[in-house]
């Protein structure tokens, strides 16, 4: 392989990586800018991975699949704002029910349905190479060759980034979810639907969570395994605080973090001389390191929406 | 995200007194109602279930009910050494999700300790003084890593706490028990090698496998409590819990060293957990196996959420989610797979979220006829 296909392979397998931390990041966005701290990505990535893999099982496509998943995006956010806006439950001790819940539900599901523990049937997906987006003309390209054979996940995570970026600092709408996040009750007196617009985030960003979990099961993978979403949704939390809760902020760190994994394997692959000496826990372990050492060299204090997390109540 | 904690940290005043017992029992049994309906839909016998589920539970007597009350107190005591982790953190306004490292942490310390050389001939009671005091000592550094990072360069501890338990897991898996650490290949051993007689806890109950791990982290119990509610120290990491939540500079001004403080209090919360890891090693495993069932951390969460962050609390909680994960095996002979507990688990915690609606519905349904009686 010649040096300028490896640097773009390494582009897109690391844009490969980012797009599932990336989609949790976003959904992490929208909802705690509208001031609802969601921790239940992960396991909204775990209900999505599985329900897009079961829907793609069914149907015999992955576009059935991506339904599925996104119909349990909306069921799981609605529960989420249901607790949290509704009754204003606390945000955490919510999340933290959804996740246990996509252990055991899940679980029972994939015993249940496709009679097995710990994976599912492979199904069709967009990772393979009729269902990926091939740009031949940007193949020979440097860098942008990196983008000539990518999954529709990976084209969606990007344009979502960008989309919203504009949505939230350039729209009414965004300015709305943003000062209901910075203070719902000048926001309500304003005449501000308060609680609307919090249900309106909480859902998005279940959606968008529901398509990191199905960049995993249907982008990368074929197929549901019980180790799914393994700390990704987690990763995206900590991308979005990376970021200080922007969409290009978050992008910019699942991209860092997916890359660091990509080096890592290079790393792995073209170890000679005294690193071959290296264990490989240090390689698996470098990713992580580097985010740590990133964040103290590079951000100061990050600071979220001055209400976020505070179950708002109507006043009177 | 700091703000989030307050309704977990400042006691709501009761109008009755009952309120704060009746909320997580009547959230128990919701969530066990609502398992029925769960398991009605994918057309299993809930009845059967459930007599399953609690009968070889270890809650209540019934056959081989020494076994399952052993077993109960074994896993419990996992739980509640992750629940009193992440609770004090919590106490402090720190959302910690490290639990899982600093157990695995602590475990492949106690491990090591336990079978090396040096210490493997020493008498039994010193050399278990000595494995869980390095054990600790590990899983509390781990933690403190956390706290540094966060006191001195403002690092959201969610982030290093997540990014410390893959460290964690990569390292011991990856490095230290395929490597240094590996038993040698002639004894045919995976993982470590076996840990010596003198450092495997004492049983207590002769004919089952429980040891005196429930009695050390009943008395950690004890301890959390007495240093939260009855020390200087205690007292000033509360009033920071709540200083992070209601942006007072009060412990600042009054002369609280904050950043000394929040790395105590990550060091305090990663030797907690480091005991459930020490437990495992030294109770059931007897070495670190190459693969190591985690999750401990995480259900460490919902224990001590469930327990309303109160030690005593935790205490109850993580004897429930023991009864509920030792009932698991048997729920599997109605056909239902052993992680049906983590349902109810994960329900019971939803409920304690609505617990609003918990509140309107308990006093919707019991208050009146008491006015109406009395």
């Amino acid at each position: 392989m010649n040096n300028m296909s490896l640097l773009n392979s390494s582009l897109s397998q690391t844009m490969d990586y980012a797009a599932p931390i990336l989609f949790a990041a976003l959904g992490g966005v929208i909802s705690e800018n509208a001031g609802v701290v969601n921790i239940a990505l992960e396991g909204i990535m775990r209900f999505a991975a599985f329900f897009g893999v079961w829907g793609a099982f069914v149907s015999g496509t992955p576009w059935i699949g991506l339904l599925w998943g996104i119909v349990i995006g909306i069921v799981i956010g609605s529960l989420h704002a249901y607790i949290t806006v509704k009754w204003a439950g606390d945000q955490i001790v919510s999340g933290v029910a959804i996740n246990v819940m996509s252990m055991g539900i899940i679980t029972y599901l994939l015993e249940l349905i496709f009679k097995t523990t710990g994976y599912s049937p492979p199904v069709p997906y967009f990772g393979s190479s009729v269902n990926r987006i091939h740009l031949v003309f940007l193949k020979d390209i440097p860098f942008l060759g990196a983008f000539s054979n990518l999954t529709i996940l990976v084209w969606f995570a990007i344009i979502l980034t960008v989309v919203m970026h504009f949505v939230l600092y350039r729209t009414v709408l965004g300015l709305r979810i943003r000062s209901v996040g910075e203070n719902p009750h000048a926001a309500e007196t304003l005449g501000i639907n308060v609680a609307g617009i919090k249900w309106f985030a909480v859902i998005m960003g279940s959606i968008f969570a529901a398509f990191g979990g199905m960049a995993l099961s249907l982008g990368t993978l074929s197929s549901f395994t019980n180790a799914m979403a393994n700390g990704k949704g987690f990763i995206g939390l900590a991308a979005m605080i990376f970021g200080k809760w922007t969409p290009f902020g978050a992008m910019a760190a699942s991209l860092l973090f997916a890359s660091a994994q990509v080096i890592q394997l290079l790393l792995q692959v073209a170890a000679s001389g005294f690193a071959k000496g290296i264990p490989l826990g240090f390689y698996l372990a470098l990713p992580y390191i580097l985010t740590i050492g990133a964040l103290i060299g590079v951000v100061g204090r990050a600071v979220a929406p001055a209400a976020d997390g505070v179950p708002y109540k109507k006043e009177s | 995200m700091k703000i989030i904690l307050k309704r977990l940290f400042s006691r709501r005043k009761e109008e009755y007194w009952w309120m704060t017992i009746a909320v997580p029992l009547v959230s128990i049994l919701f969530a066990l109602i609502t398992g029925v309906i769960f398991i009605k839909i994918t057309g299993r016998n809930p009845i059967r279930a459930y007599e399953l589920l609690f009968g070889s539970s270890g809650l209540f007597p019934g056959p081989y009910w020494k076994n399952h009350f052993a077993e109960m107190l074994l896993s419990s005591s996992m739980f509640i050494s992750t629940g009193l982790a992440f609770a004090i953190a919590a106490k402090a306004g720190l959302f910690s999700i490290g639990a899982e490292g600093q157990f695995i942490v602590g475990g492949i310390v106690a491990a090591y300790f336990g079978y090396a050389k040096p210490f493997a001939g020493l008498p039994a009671i010193l050399h278990l003084i000595i494995v869980f005091i390095m054990a600790m000592t590990a899983g509390g550094i781990w933690g403190a890593i956390a706290g540094w990072l966060k006191a001195k360069k403002g690092i959201h501890e969610v982030i290093t706490t997540i990014m410390l338990n893959w460290i964690a897991l990569y390292l011991i898996e990856d490095w230290l028990v395929t490597g240094p650490m590996k038993a040698n290949v002639a004894t045919g051993v995976s993982g470590t090698p076996y840990i010596s007689a003198t450092a495997k806890l004492p049983k207590i109950l002769p004919g089952t496998r429980l040891n005196i791990s429930f009695i050390i982290i009943a008395a950690a119990v004890f301890f959390t409590w007495y240093f939260l509610y009855r020390t200087t120290i205690g007292f000033e990491i509360r009033a920071m819990g709540h200083t992070l939540v209601f942006g007072m500079e009060a412990p600042k001004a009054s002369g609280v060293n904050i950043d000394r403080r929040i790395i105590q209090t990550m060091f305090i919360s990663g030797a907690a957990a480091s005991l459930g890891g020490s437990f495992i090693i030294l109770g059931i495993l007897f070495q670190y196996p190459p693969v190591f069932e985690g999750g401990y951390g995480f259900d460490g969460i919902a224990v001590a959420l469930i327990g309303q962050n109160e030690p005593i609390g935790i205490l109850l909680a993580g004897i429930l989610i023991g009864a509920l994960r030792t009932g698991a095996t048997a729920v599997q002979l109605a056909h239902i797979p052993k992680t049906f507990p983590s349902i109810i688990e994960g329900l019971i915690v939803a409920f304690i979220a609505l617990q609003e609606l918990v509140r309107y519905l308990i006093i919707k349904l019991v208050v009146p006829k008491r006015s109406e009686s009395g």
